[in-house]
């Protein structure tokens, strides 16, 4: 029997939602999806609750409307700059007297890696395993190895506890929709955009939202880093308006239809005209001004992601490179100046293949990354445990044909 | 182990924890239509078992009922009286008595057509009808036989019986007849061969040859009321009229052998009557015979 998962992002300029179906060969396909205008969100955190609310309800609202079903739960994706990302470690000596490494060992080290707990007021979002040591040496699965000390790690990201309660209260508000699961926005979408090869070669994923920009840095097939810049395309977009002296709606205009990373010298001669209201009246834009102070901020937020990540910016540990996603990806140019400033090759993020075409774009890879997360959690092979088995008995199969479950 | 992307589940202090227990008023209208439309659904829901509930109740109640006849009456009343007709001699004593006690008992109760099988088993009613008068009243409508002969016989333990013979030949021990009007009724005489038990229950078969003699008395007992009071005795010999040499034999007071061929008793009677009224004929009290049975020749003997 197939099953409807959910996935949605609140993210800074839209709330998106998705529904997808995972088949009982496990395979996903995406039966509804919708996005809404939201005016509730600041650098990734909901300042208007009620706008938020009807961005993402009415999103949700569609999407079901869309696929003919509804959702009882979705992966909700999580960032702001409240989020903040620590390695915590633990390790234990082989206990066996043969020197073999049994699960208890691998236990005993990541309960003494899980026993910090975060500061009052935070709450842990994601955990991301990182590599097993074994005396010093990384391994996939040390079980029955020879060894005398096992080390684990985990990159933990723990939050602000009134920032996640305000997104998991949009999403009950839905009629007490449930929180299936919080994923990380960045881990979600270069889970999409970085295919497992990448991540092993060690890779950079900077995913360039409205608000804040999402970072997450794998090496050795790990994760090794995970972050939130509070700068966006929004604030490309603030720029504009305050340089160019024109309504927000109008730069966003410019910046989407004109907006160069880069000044380029044959824009000195090209002139943009902006037909205005009876204000403000029609006007020209030099080509070269857009560019010159689109320019400058997306020069200030990669100085921003190579000062945060610092000595991470490895060339040697990150032999995929640096891949960039996210609505704010599209700039022309833009990875042009990522790489001058990063002082590593720089590209724009492809999807992995099987996507269609209509859903493979960078807005989407946040919310198409929690519905691959959704497709792990519930395509599981037949015969395996299963936490939310579908409902048995007569009843259960009478609830769920009058949508009841 | 698992993919090195898949996310662990949350330890410590998990944001599970800050998930609200209970979704708060709807903060938008997609919310509310939502909420709306689930409540709907949960009614749906609720409907749907207590239907099935009650259809499964209904049909257990169904199976243990009794499969008899559906009361519709209400609550049953105990009947008050009996409504009884009938053109003969019976009585509503007679019923009471027959039926026994109806105190306490309903309408509804009560098997009417076994009651009317019943009053039909009895020989001296040919007719019955039985029904309910609600709220209260049976009522009961007969037509009776009338006896026009009787028939004396004598029981082996000595007792002698009578019983009363009605036109169509039915033998009955008759009830609620005065004595007087049995009193009036000639005797018959039939030979024993002709008294053929019933197989099922008491009395006797249907006597034949009555009906050939019924029409006679009959006639007799209207037009010649005189001459009917003496008859004391009447017999046949061989029941089928068509038969030769049938006959019906009466012995009376006057006469004491009178012979009458089946059939034309109008003119054999006002033969006999003529008869009776010759002068030769009155002088003489008692006569000893007249057959009338040979057409237009009558033979007397004084």
């Amino acid at each position: 029997m197939s099953k409807i998962i959910g996935a949605v992002e609140i993210g800074t300029s839209k709330a998106k939602a998705l529904v997808g179906e995972v088949t009982e060969n496990g395979s996903l396909s995406i039966v509804g999806m919708a996005s809404r205008p939201n005016e509730g969100m600041r650098k990734g955190e909901i300042v208007d609750f009620r706008k938020a609310a009807d961005a993402v309800h009415a999103s949700l609202e569609e999407a079901e409307k869309m696929s003919g079903t509804t959702v009882d739960s979705v992966y909700l994706a999580q960032t702001g700059i409240h989020l903040r990302g620590q390695m915590l470690t633990g390790s234990a000596s082989v206990s066996s007297s043969e020197n073999r490494v049994s699960v208890s060992d691998l236990d005993r080290a990541s309960a003494e890696a899980k026993h910090r707990q975060p500061e009052s007021g935070r709450s842990y979002v994601h955990h991301i395993r990182t590599p097993i040591v074994l005396d010093g040496k990384a391994v996939d699965d040390p079980v029955g190895m020879l060894g005398k000390k096992v080390d684990l790690g985990y990159w933990s990201v723990d939050g602000d506890d009134q920032a996640i309660r305000q997104a998991l209260c949009v999403i009950t508000n839905y009629a007490g929709l449930e929180v299936a699961d919080l994923i990380l926005s960045s881990i979600a979408s270069s889970t999409m955009m970085a295919g497992p090869d990448l991540r092993r070669a060690g890779a950079l994923v900077i995913d360039l939202g409205a608000g804040v920009t999402d970072l997450s840095l794998y090496r050795q097939g790990y994760v090794a880093y995970t972050g939130v810049i509070p700068v966006g395309g929004d604030h490309v977009t603030g720029d504009l308006s305050m340089g160019l002296r024109v309504l927000e709606p109008y730069a966003e205009k410019l910046k989407i239809e004109h907006g160069k990373a880069s000044p380029d010298p044959s824009d000195a001669d090209e002139d943009i005209w902006i037909i205005g209201n009876k204000t403000i009246g029609d006007r020209s834009i030099s080509r070269k001004a857009i560019s010159d102070v689109i320019h400058v901020r997306v020069v200030e937020l990669f100085e921003i992601i190579s000062k945060e990540l610092g000595n991470l910016l490895d060339p040697d540990e990150l032999k995929g490179g640096i891949l960039l996603t996210g609505g704010g990806s599209k700039l022309p140019g833009i990875e042009v100046v990522a790489s001058k400033v990063l002082g590593m090759p720089v590209r724009k993020a492809t999807f992995t293949p099987g996507i269609d075409s209509e859903l493979a774009t960078h807005e989407n890879a946040t919310v198409l990354g929690l519905l691959h997360y959704g497709l792990e959690d519930n395509g599981r092979p037949p015969g395996q445990n299963n936490d939310d088995e579908s409902p048995s008995g007569f009843l259960g199969k009478l609830a769920g044909i009058v949508g009841i479950s | 182990m698992r993919k090195n992307i898949k996310k662990e589940k949350t330890f410590g202090s998990g944001w599970k924890k800050l998930a609200p227990k209970s979704s708060r008023r709807p903060a938008s209208r997609a919310a509310l239509r939502k909420r709306l439309s689930s409540v709907a659904r949960i009614l749906f829901f609720m409907f749907l078992l207590g239907s099935m509930g009650y259809g499964v109740w209904w049909i257990d109640k169904l199976a243990r009922s009794d499969s008899g006849p559906i009361d519709l009456t209400g609550p049953a009343i105990p009947i008050s009286g009996v409504s009884f007709h009938s053109d003969g001699v019976l009585s509503e004593n007679w019923f009471d008595n027959w039926f026994g006690p109806l105190r306490g008992r309903s309408l509804m109760e009560l098997d009417i057509d076994e009651i009317q099988e019943a009053l039909l088993a009895e020989d001296q009613i040919c007719f019955a009808r039985v029904s309910r008068a609600f709220p209260d009243t049976l009522r009961i409508e007969i037509k009776e036989r009338h006896p026009i002969l009787v028939l004396r016989l004598g029981a082996k333990t000595g007792e002698v019986q009578d019983w009363l013979v009605s036109p169509d030949g039915t033998l009955y021990q008759g009830a609620g007849y005065p004595r007087s009007a049995l009193s009036l009724l000639p005797s018959l005489s039939v030979d024993s061969s002709l008294l053929r038990p019933k197989k099922e229950g008491k009395g006797y078969e249907r006597l034949e040859g009555i009906p050939t003699v019924a029409p006679l008395l009959d006639l007799v007992r209207r037009e010649y009321p005189a001459i009917y009071r003496d008859w004391q005795v009447v017999s046949y010999e061989r029941p089928n009229a068509t038969d030769p040499g049938a006959h019906v034999r009466v012995r009376s007071g006057r006469v004491r052998n009178l012979r009458f061929s089946p059939g034309k008793f109008g003119v054999q009677m006002r033969r006999l009557h003529y008869l009776l009224l010759e002068p030769d004929v009155r002088k003489s009290p008692v006569i000893e015979s007249i057959d009338l049975s040979h057409g237009r020749s009558v033979f007397a003997k004084i």
